[in-house]
C-alpha cells in the first residue's frame, strides 16, 4: 500500500497556507504503519514540529505541536505551543483554536492537557477513537465527547518559525484580519468634519509609495490589484499626481479615505518631486493626474489648478522610506527630507513615517496584534527616522508591501491594515485638535462640497 | 535543531530526476536522531521506495531501494554517487535490509556495502568502488546520513486536485465581467521580443477553452517573428459558441533591428490600429493610413498589457533590447496600463520536469529567472507570472492549463484595475468618439 496522505491536494495546500507556507512530510499513516502508540512513536519522535491529523467521515481534526513529539511517559517540561484545528471535507476554510495545552504520551494515549491539568483533546490510536472536551469543541463548533475516527496521519512541518508567539499569531491572524477590516469599513472621520480623509505619501524614488497603495487596495479587493505602476527604473515610475480611492470589493462602495501618490523625491535638484509643489498639494490645489515637472512647481495659471478647498486638502502626510536604506541615506537626501518636513510643518497636518520592505514583517506586532514589539521599536532604523524627521515613535509605522509575491498572507494584511488604522487615528487627533474657527471652516467647506 | 535536508535544490532535483520524477520525504536525519541501526530500519520499514543519502565532503552517496521492505524480505539496492552534476551507479543484493547496516558484532564483517552509523563510515568492496568510480579507499567517512521516502512527483491525488483547480479557474474566467460592464471584452496586448512565445500563448489559451490543442496562429522560430500583422483574436466558449470576455492582441515582435516600431505602441494602446494591419518596421502608422481608426471607442483600446519573455534568454538580452523593453514599459504606464510579465519556456529549462510545474514558483532556477527579469527590466516580482505554452503536444495537459489560466485571471484583474481607474471623461468614450469635439447641444435633453 502506498504511503500517501488522505488529504486532498487542495486541503493540503490550505493547511500549508495556514501554517505560513510550510512544507509537510508524511511520517506516519496508521493504515500502513500500524495502529499502536509504539508504531506512531517509532516514526514521529525527534522529527521537529508536527501536525497529527485524524480523519472522520466529513471532517478532519488536527493538532499542531511545536518542537519534537513528547516522549513516552515523560511529563512535559514546559507548555509547548500546540493548537488545534478543524476543517470540513472539500473546503479550505479552517477553524483554529489556540489553547495553552501541553501534550503527553502514555502507552495508550496522546493527550493534550490544559494548564489546569484538564484533558482537552486525546487520541487512543489502538482503538481509533478520540476525545474532545467541551472547551475545545465549543471553539471548533462541534459536539464534545468520544468518537471514532477512520485514520490518523502525522506530518513533519518544515519551514515554520520555532517561536511560540508566531504560532499564536498565525492562529489568530484570520480573526484579527476580519476585525480590522470591519473597523476600517465603518470608519468615519472625527465628528464628521470632512467626508473624506486624504493621506499624502512622500518619499524617495522606489521607497514603495505606489506599492503601499496597491497593497491597501489589494487587501480590500481580496486579490492582488495593480493600479499604481510599480517597479524600478532610473527615474520615478510615478510621474503623475494621483488620488486613489479605495473600493471595498469589486464594484463596491468607496471607503472614506484616499491615498495620494506623488513622484519620488530625488537627492539631486531638478530631479524628482519639486519641493515647491508640496504646499500646493497640501492645500488641495493640485488636480488628479497632474504631470509633475521636476524643474518647475505648479502655478495658479495651470488650467486645472483647483482653488484651495479644505475638502480636498491633505489631512495626513506619510513619509515613506525603505527600512533597509535608512542607515545609508545620503546627506543630500536628508537635507531634502528636512526641507519637505519644513513645508509640511507649516501646514500643521498630521504626520507619520511609513517604513517599508520590512523583511521580518510577521514579527513586528505583539502576539495580540495590538502594538508593535519593544524589540522592533528600539531598532536603530527607527531611532534614525525619529532623529531625521522628529516624529514620535508611535507614529513610525512598519509595513511590508505586496511587491515580491502575490499570494495572500493574513499576517501581511494585518500589518497593512494596522498601519492604515494608525494613520486614520493620527488624522482624527489632528481634526480634534483643530482650533474652533478652523473647524467651522472645515465644516462649512465640507457642507458646501456636499451641496455641490 | 531543524529537521531539514542538507541536499541543495539542485542535488535533490538531480537525484529525483535520475530515479524518474520522484519527490523526497525526509524520514530520518542522523544528526538530529542518533539511534541504532535497528531503530533506523524500524522507521524505514513499510514506507515504500526509500533512498539513504550519505554526505561525504563534496560527494553524495545514495542507496536506493525500490521495493517496499521489511525485516524478512531481501531487497536489491542501487548505489549512486553524485559528484558535481555527474551520477554513477552500481547494483548490489538482494540481501536482507539489516545487512546494509553494521552493528557492534559484525564490524569486521566483509561486505560489499556497509554503513556504520556510530563510526560514521561506509565500507565498500573494491569491486563496488571501481564500478562507482570512487578513489580506492575502502572506508569512506561521512558527516551526515539521511533517509527519504521516494514518492511519485505526480500522483493521482495531485492530478485530481489540479483538474479541480482547472475547472474552477475556467468557470471564473468564463463568468468574468469587466468592471461595471464598461466593455464587453477586455483587450490584452502581448508585447515582447521576436520568438518569445506571444502567439504560442494565444494558441495555448485558445486550446484550453476549445478543449483540444489548436495552432490557429502559425508559430515560427525564424529570426523574424511570423506575426507581422496586428491581429486581435477572440476566443469562443466551447459549449455555446459565445465569445469569452477577453481578446488577445498579437503584435509584431520587438527586435534590435526592425521589429515593431516603438512609436506604434502608443497607437495600439489607444486603439488606433485596426485588426490585420500590416506593420512596417521602418515607419509607424499615421493618421493618413486608410485603415487608421481615428475615433477609437473605449472597447477598441488596450486594457491590459503582457510582456512575454523566454525564460532561457532573459540574461542574454542585448542592451538595445533592454532599452526598447524599458521604453515600451514606460509607454504602457503612461497610457494608464500596468504591464505584467509572462515568462515562457520554463518547462524546457534544465532539471525542470512536468511535475514541477504544479509548484513552479518554488523552484529555485525559476525564482532566479524572475529575479533576473526584476533586475534587468525593472518589473516588480509580483507582476511576473510563469506560463507553459503548447509547443509540441497533441493533447491538453491540465497542469499547463492551470498555470496559463492563473496568469490569464491576473491579466483580467489588471484590466479591471485599468477600467476602474479611468478618468470620468474617458469612460464616456463608450458613447462618444475619441477626440471629436462635442457640442453640448448633442446631449441636451431639454427641448
Amino acid at each position: 500500500m502506498a504511503v500517501t496522505t488522505r488529504l486532498t491536494w487542495n486541503e493540503e495546500k490550505g493547511l500549508q497556507r495556514l501554517l505560513g507556507n510550510v512544507s509537510l512530510s508524511l511520517l506516519y499513516k496508521s493504515s500502513v504503519h500500524g495502529c499502536s502508540i509504539k508504531d506512531m512513536l517509532e516514526r514521529c519522535t525527534l522529527q521537529g514540529s508536527t501536525v497529527t491529523v485524524i480523519y472522520l467521515d466529513k471532517i478532519i481534526i488536527g493538532a499542531f505541536i511545536l518542537g519534537h513529539y513528547p516522549q513516552e511517559d515523560r511529563d512535559f517540561e514546559k507548555q509547548t505551543s500546540s493548537f488545534h484545528f478543524l476543517f470540513k471535507k472539500n473546503t479550505t476554510e479552517i477553524t483554529t483554536a489556540f489553547l495553552n495545552t501541553a501534550p503527553k504520551i502514555t502507552s495508550e494515549e496522546l493527550t493534550f492537557y490544559s494548564s489546569g491539568y484538564n484533558k482537552i483533546f486525546s487520541l487512543t490510536p489502538h482503538k481509533c477513537h478520540f476525545f474532545l472536551a467541551t472547551l475545545l469543541a465549543k471553539i471548533l463548533k462541534v459536539r464534545p465527547g468520544v468518537f471514532g475516527y477512520l485514520e490518523c496521519e502525522v506530518f513533519r512541518v518544515e519551514g515554520i518559525k520555532d517561536d511560540g508567539g508566531y504560532i499564536r499569531r498565525i492562529t489568530g491572524a484570520t480573526e484579527r484580519r476580519s476585525t480590522l477590516l470591519a473597523e476600517l469599513r465603518n470608519y468615519k472621520p472625527y465628528a464628521d468634519l470632512v467626508s473624506e480623509i486624504h493621506i499624502l505619501l512622500l518619499g524617495p524614488v522606489g521607497s514603495g509609495k505606489s506599492s503601499f497603495i496597491n497593497s491597501v487596495k489589494s487587501v480590500f479587493r481580496g486579490h492582488m490589484t495593480r493600479q499604481a505602476a510599480v517597479g524600478s527604473d532610473i527615474t520615478s515610475i510615478t510621474e503623475l499626481y494621483r488620488i486613489y480611492s479605495i473600493k471595498d470589493g469589486k464594484d463596491g462602495t468607496s471607503l472614506p479615505f484616499m491615498l495620494c501618490d506623488t513622484m519620488g523625491l530625488d537627492e539631486k535638484e531638478g530631479v524628482g518631486l519639486c519641493v515647491d509643489d508640496i504646499p500646493h498639494i497640501l492645500k488641495g490645489c493640485m488636480p488628479d493626474r497632474y504631470h509633475f515637472n521636476p524643474q518647475k512647481p505648479i502655478t495658479s495659471r495651470h488650467p486645472n489648478f483647483t482653488s484651495p478647498s479644505l475638502g480636498d486638502r491633505i489631512h495626513c502626510v506619510a513619509y515613506v522610506l525603505d527600512i533597509n536604506c535608512i542607515n545609508n541615506l545620503t546627506s543630500e537626501m536628508v537635507v531634502k527630507l528636512k526641507q519637505v518636513k519644513e513645508e509640511v510643518l507649516n501646514s500643521g497636518v498630521a504626520q507619520v513615517a511609513l517604513l517599508t520592505k520590512v523583511e521580518n514583517y510577521h514579527e513586528v506586532l505583539q502576539d495580540n496584534f495590538l502594538n508593535m514589539k519593544k524589540s522592533v521599536t528600539s531598532q536603530s532604523q527607527i531611532m534614525e527616522v525619529q532623529k531625521i524627521l522628529n516624529i514620535p515613535i508611535y507614529n513610525i509605522l512598519l509595513v511590508d508591501n505586496y511587491a515580491s509575491d502575490w499570494e495572500p498572507d493574513p499576517l501581511k494584511d494585518i500589518l497593512i491594515l494596522s498601519v492604515l488604522k494608525q494613520m486614520l487615528q493620527a488624522v482624527d487627533d489632528y481634526l480634534e485638535d483643530l482650533p474652533p474657527q478652523r473647524t467651522d471652516e472645515v465644516a462649512r467647506v465640507s457642507q458646501l462640497s456636499i451641496c455641490d | 535543531m531543524a529537521v531539514t535536508t542538507r541536499l541543495t535544490w539542485m542535488q535533490e532535483k538531480k537525484l529525483q530526476n535520475y530515479l524518474g520524477e520522484k519527490q523526497f520525504s525526509l524520514l530520518y536525519k542522523a544528526s538530529v536522531r542518533a539511534i541504532s541501526a535497528k531503530d533506523l530500519l524500524q522507521t524505514c520499514y513499510n514506507q515504500g521506495p526509500t533512498i539513504t543519502v550519505i554526505y561525504s565532503f563534496d560527494r553524495i552517496l545514495g542507496a536506493y531501494i525500490q521495493e517496499n521492505y521489511h525485516e524478512n524480505k531481501p531487497v536489491r539496492i542501487t548505489l549512486l554517487v553524485l559528484e558535481g552534476t555527474e551520477i554513477s551507479r552500481c547494483e548490489i543484493g538482494p540481501r536482507l535490509p539489516h545487512c546494509f547496516y553494521c552493528s557492534w558484532y559484525d564490524r569486521n564483517k566483509i561486505s560489499n556495502f556497509l554503513i556504520d552509523l556510530s563510526e560514521k563510515t561506509v565500507k565498500m568492496s573494491l569491486g563496488t568502488i571501481k564500478e562507482l568510480k570512487l578513489p580506492e579507499n575502502q572506508k569512506i567517512s561521512f558527516q551526515e546520513c539521511e533517509v527519504f521516502r521516494c514518492e511519485d512527483l505526480l500522483d493521482t491525488r495531485k492530478m485530481k486536485g489540479v483538474t479541480e483547480l482547472r475547472e474552477s479557474l475556467l468557470s471564473a474566467i468564463r463568468t468574468y465581467k469587466p468592471y461595471r460592464d464598461l466593455v464587453h471584452q477586455v483587450r490584452i496586448l502581448l508585447l515582447g521580443p521576436t520568438g518569445a512565445g506571444k502567439s504560442s500563448f494565444f494558441n495555448s489559451v485558445k486550446s484550453v477553452f476549445r478543449g483540444c490543442v489548436t495552432h490557429q496562429v502559425l508559430v515560427g522560430s525564424g529570426t523574424t517573428g511570423t506575426s507581422e500583422q496586428y491581429r486581435t483574436y477572440s476566443v469562443k466558449a466551447e459549449n455555446d459558441g459565445s465569445p469569452l470576455p477577453f481578446m488577445l492582441c498579437d503584435s509584431m515582435g520587438l527586435s534590435e533591428e526592425g521589429g515593431l516600431c516603438m512609436d506604434d505602441i502608443h497607437h495600439i494602446l489607444k486603439g488606433h490600429v485596426p485588426d490585420r494591419y500590416q506593420f512596417d518596421c521602418m515607419k509607424p502608422i499615421t493618421q493618413t493610413n486608410s485603415n487608421y481608426i481615428k475615433f477609437p471607442l473605449l472597447k477598441d483600446r488596450i486594457h491590459c498589457v503582457a510582456f512575454v519573455f523566454d525564460a532561457n534568454s532573459i540574461e542574454n538580452l542585448s542592451n538595445e533590447m533592454v532599452t526598447k523593453i524599458r521604453r515600451a514599459r514606460r509607454e504602457t504606464i503612461k497610457c494608464g496600463v500596468v504591464p505584467l510579465v509572462l515568462l515562457t519556456c520554463v518547462d524546457s529549462m534544465d532539471l525542470i520536469r512536468r511535475g514541477d510545474i504544479i509548484d513552479i514558483y518554488r523552484c529555485t532556477p525559476v525564482k532566479l529567472k524572475m529575479e533576473a527579469v526584476h533586475r534587468e527590466l525593472g518589473f516588480a516580482l509580483s507582476d511576473i507570472f510563469v506560463v507553459c505554452n503548447y509547443t509540441s503536444e497533441w493533447a491538453l495537459d491540465p497542469i499547463k492549463d492551470v498555470l496559463n489560466l492563473s496568469a490569464l485571471r491576473q491579466l483580467l484583474w489588471v484590466a479591471d484595475d485599468f477600467l476602474e481607474d479611468l478618468p470620468p471623461e474617458e469612460i464616456d468614450l463608450k458613447w462618444i468618439p475619441f477626440a471629436r469635439p462635442v457640442r453640448l447641444s448633442e446631449f441636451s435633453v431639454t427641448p
